[in-house]
């Protein structure tokens, strides 16, 4: 079947999910009914953006006259592959992930329903052929997310958080339908493989706008700084699910729109707009670690490296721009592929990461990382699974984060190809600041995997956490497919660089794998890699002296005694690390950045504060929110009551007006 | 974990043994001499003195007295240490983290009090302090001075892993001294 | 090599050759008093007795009894009684077991009589 044959089938099956979660009413077994549809309509998107990869761009499909605007355009692409495969993926997850973490009901019906409906407008966002397409399903995704985000709508904060999504989200539409329509109408035609073919008669201006715009619009639904503030809004107080899908998938799509503009429809783009947009993210990888420190919210927390990871993305994409603007197509093409070998990766470590924090939230009871601790040993399974991410998202190898990591690094660390020394520094501080950004991880996930997991229990419910009834299948999927898209990268680079083949018509495979298990980045003369032997050296490396420890340790019998810890009376769990004490260096060295506040109030002035509790407030300024938002928000807000005398309420006012407009039509069509 | 090396663990330690010329603990003094004497790892613990006595300690770390010559270290951490040098006269508050101390360190051990205030002296006992180390820890050599000069203390330390004899009970603290007491006023 | 190279390193080394040789400030250091028995008699005994500050020296019967281990040789007793109280100059008073500190110095009935 063709990729688009089962794309077909994968909307139809969540399709029918929907029906069965409507038709059910909230019972369990409707439920389940409609989870396992779902999963198989996540292993029918799988095989369809596994084929598109392999077998490249479909035939366009048109349902429905052609000349009317409205009608359906569909046509399945390499560069939709990756996407498409990632969602199957998290769909299937989730799928397994549902049943056990949402109570039956008829709201858990209604969201199932939802939910399943955004899986169909995000596969047709990939499977778009046609401007109107792509719009609309770009449109209802995002309203259905939006209903996502309101599972609850009574709690605290909710409303906010998804009024955020909301009303950057249709910003982005905004721009984005600008710089569709700006094309459309520059090369006379709706439908998205026509404009590429007629994209180079267009003036440079027009392009160079409309790649603009789409990077503006794109960029507030990927996460871009300063486009970001709604993800650390809407994540948290959506459900786990709900947020793993925003995560894994949603903010992918905005980096599809960034890679569709800048690959397919405008792929000759002079060097500074991809300069533009791997400064963006490189800034957005850098800002939005640097955030993520600072986050007690495992949610936010996670939101925040969400940010991190796009810019890590966007990144990589700019390089394949500029490289591409100076005639290094094989670097250009290698590029994009780590680009997109990264979105894979984290569409799957960032879904776990998400899953998991839901199994915690139900578990202890809070999100908060200083009331946890302690969970290794409440939560097992959890703790194992939550590892495998973890290490993948902090790109440690041998999993699978350090490959599309490293093949990042080694692009960008070849920028001097482009003959032009100023390019040359300028990419090569780009991957510098990937560096910064690499390091600062690594930090932020000891922090964000220690804090919870390790030590001793902060708070009783932390301590009377229990695994019994949470989900683990859907998780531990993820955490397997984390292990095999890194052990198997061999696998992933030869399916991606036939994909690459159709999307830049460049062929990577004789500089790319000539052993099948080695990787070189683009050029023979550069580096090597290979990241199964490394997995296997790892392995080793490690079970080897362990065996030979087993085998011949001495037979001589231990005490077991209490831990040194100091001489202390009692040890209290409250005198472990804090999250925000563990944190607190990048406080003081980024403190520019952060403006760090902090408010002591003591019930008296007894400087050995003997009389009571001291309360202690540490604060991060809101830099975006504060100077960026509030302003315009304001400024908004002036303008609406500068117009407000227009709707006086007066019939015969707006009877004038029809009047004036009736009259301007006239004086308009006679011109 | 098994009772014969837990045995093993607390009969290593010469405080527990039997009083003095039992055959047994002088082969197990011998015992304890041989593993420690070349190499030897203190670690301090200050039980509530003036600190004059530590610093006489760390003065032998310094180049005139350098303790590492005789094979002997400091280290900070119980679970490394062979012998535990403590001061001061036990104050209350601090004899469950003395007793912490010495039980975090593995056998075989010994524990050397010195100071005035650690072997009773200065400070009798009273709400706030024991008055003297032997109150909570099993004491092995005990080393006098207010503070101990470094080569009491190492004098003292020698003394604990045998390579020295000890001195002070073979003195008398008596002189034949030449002066006179002072002549009478009124002659009866 | 020459000599002078080899006297300067001798010459130049500074750490104390302690326990092998004495070492040369041992000489300066305070030290536990030593007592003179002929003259001290109990009223004196009593004086020594009410002036130490380390609770070092109590009397039984006719014996004065000195425990070295509580003594800070704060030079108090050699104060009060110059005659019968002199320095020691014992430094070296490390002991296996507390009644190695303990002396007894016996007292005289009565002195100048």
């Amino acid at each position: 079947m063709s990729a688009l044959g089962w794309l077909a089938v994968a909307a139809g099956g969540w399709g029918l999910a929907v029906l069965a979660a409507l038709a059910g009413g909230g019972r369990a077994g409707a439920i389940r009914l409609c989870c396992a549809l779902s999963g198989l309509g996540g292993a029918a998107a799988m095989a369809g953006g596994v084929s598109a990869l392999l077998w490249g761009n479909g035939p366009v499909v048109t349902v429905g006259p052609a000349e009317v605007a409205g009608s359906l355009q569909l046509q399945a692409t390499s560069l939709a592959g990756v996407f498409a495969a990632l969602l199957g993926l998290v769909a299937v997850a989730i799928a397994a992930y549902i049943p056990r973490y949402h109570e039956p009901g008829p709201g858990t019906a209604l969201y199932l329903a939802v939910y399943n409906l955004a899986l169909v407008a995000s596969v047709a966002v990939l499977a778009a052929g046609g401007v109107v397409t792509f719009l609309v399903a770009w449109e209802s995704m995002a309203l259905l997310c939006y209903l996502l985000i309101l599972r609850h709508p009574s709690r605290d904060a909710v409303a906010g958080g998804a009024f955020w999504f909301l009303a950057l989200s249709e910003t982005g539409f905004v721009l984005i339908i600008a710089a569709f329509v700006i094309l459309a109408t520059k090369t006379h035609s709706m439908e998205l493989s026509v404009i590429a073919a007629r994209a180079h008669l267009v003036s440079p201006a027009w392009r160079d706008t409309a790649f603009l715009l789409a990077l503006a619009g794109f960029g507030f639904k990927a996460g871009l700084v300063p486009l970001h503030v709604w993800l650390p809004e809407a994540h948290p107080v959506a459900p786990a699910d709900g947020s793993a899908f925003l995560s894994g998938l949603i903010v992918k799509l905005g980096a599809y729109g960034i890679a569709l503009f800048a690959f397919r429809l405008l792929p000759a783009q002079p060097a500074w707009t991809g300069l533009v947009t791997m400064a963006a993210g490189a800034l957005t990888a850098a800002i939005g670690i640097l955030y993520a420190m600072n986050e007690r919210d495992l949610k936010r927390f996670l939101a925040y490296s969400t940010i991190e990871n796009i810019g890590i993305i966007v990144t990589a994409f700019g390089a394949a721009m500029i490289f591409g603007a100076y005639q290094q197509r094989a670097l250009a093409a290698f590029l994009l592929l780590a680009g997109l070998y990264h979105v894979a990766n984290h569409g799957t470590y960032k879904t776990l990461l998400f899953l998991e924090t839901g199994v915690i939230e139900h578990a202890a009871g809070t999100r908060d990382m200083d009331r946890l601790g302690g969970l290794i040993h409440r939560l097992p399974r959890t703790a194992v699974i939550s590892l495998a991410g973890t290490l993948g998202i902090a790109a440690l190898p041998p999993l699978n984060g350090f490959v599309s990591e490293w093949l990042i690094f080694q692009g960008l660390f070849q920028g001097f190809r482009t003959g032009s020394h100023l390019l040359g520094i300028l990419i090569v501080t780009a991957a510098a600041t990937l560096g910064l950004t690499g390091g600062l991880a690594i930090y932020a996930f000891v922090r964000g995997y220690g804090i919870p997991f390790l030590g001793m229990p902060r708070t009783r419910p932390a301590a009377a956490a229990t695994e019994r009834g949470q989900p683990v299948t859907g998780p531990a999927l993820l955490a397997v497919a984390c292990v095999a898209l890194a052990v198997g990268a061999p696998v992933v680079l030869l399916v991606l660089s036939r994909a690459m083949r159709t999307v830049t018509g460049v062929g990577l495979r004789p500089v790319l794998l000539p052993g099948n298990l080695t990787v070189l980045p683009a050029h023979t003369d550069f580096s090597a890699f290979s990241p199964t032997w490394l997995a296997v050296f790892l392995v080793a490396v490690t079970a080897v002296p362990l065996l030979i420890y087993l085998a011949g340790r001495p037979r001589a019998d231990s005490v077991t005694v209490p831990v040194w810890d100091g001489g202390m009376v009692a040890f209290k769990p409250r005198m472990q690390y804090s999250a925000m004490t563990f944190s607190a260096p990048t406080r003081v060295t980024f403190d520019a950045l952060y403006r760090p506040s902090v408010s002591v109030r003591r019930a008296s002035d007894d400087p050995a504060g003997r009389s009571g509790p001291v309360h202690y407030e540490s604060a991060v300024a809101p830099l975006f929110l504060r100077y960026l938002y509030r302003p315009v928000i304001r400024a908004v807000e002036w303008l609406a009551d500068v117009v407000r005398p227009l709707q006086s309420g007066d019939v015969s006012l707006y009877l004038f007006y029809v009047f004036l407009m009736i009259l301007l039509a006239y004086l308009v069509g006679a011109l | 974990m098994s009772g014969g090396s837990r045995a093993r663990a607390v009969a290593a330690s010469p405080a527990a043994r039997a009083p003095e010329g039992d055959v047994l603990a002088a082969r197990l003094r011998q015992r304890v001499a041989s593993q420690f004497g070349r190499s030897l790892h203190i670690r301090t613990l200050d039980t509530g003195s003036c600190a004059v006595c530590e610093q006489e300690i760390r003065l032998l770390a310094a180049p005139h007295y350098d303790l590492h010559r005789l094979g002997f270290f400091f280290t900070p951490a119980p679970r490394h240490a062979d012998l535990l040098l403590v001061t001061g006269p036990m104050i209350r508050a601090f004899d469950v983290a003395a007793r912490k101390t010495y039980e975090a360190m593995p056998g075989p051990k010994l524990v050397v009090a010195t100071g005035a205030c650690a072997l009773g002296g200065v400070y009798p006992a009273d709400a706030f302090v024991y008055g003297a180390v032997g109150e909570i820890l099993p004491v092995d050599v005990w080393i006098p001075g207010c503070p101990p000069s470094p080569l009491a203390l190492l004098q003292g330390l020698l003394v604990a892993v045998d390579r020295l004899a000890e001195k002070v009970s073979g003195l008398t603290f008596t002189a034949g001294g030449d002066a006179e007491p002072p002549a009478r006023e009124a002659e009866r | 090599m020459p000599l002078w190279f080899a006297r300067g390193l001798r010459r130049g080394i500074v750490t104390t050759r302690y326990p092998a040789r004495p070492d040369r400030s041992a000489a300066g250091l305070p030290t536990p008093p030593a007592f003179r028995a002929g003259v001290i008699d109990r009223r004196l005994a009593d004086r020594l007795v009410a002036v130490c500050p380390s609770r070092a020296l109590h009397r039984d019967g006719g014996v004065l009894v000195f425990d070295v281990g509580r003594c800070t040789a704060c030079g108090r007793c050699q104060e009060a009684a110059p005659w019968a109280v002199t320095p020691s100059g014992e430094f070296e008073l490390a002991g296996t077991s507390p009644a190695q500190f303990v002396k007894q110095i016996g007292l005289v009935q009565e002195v100048g009589q």
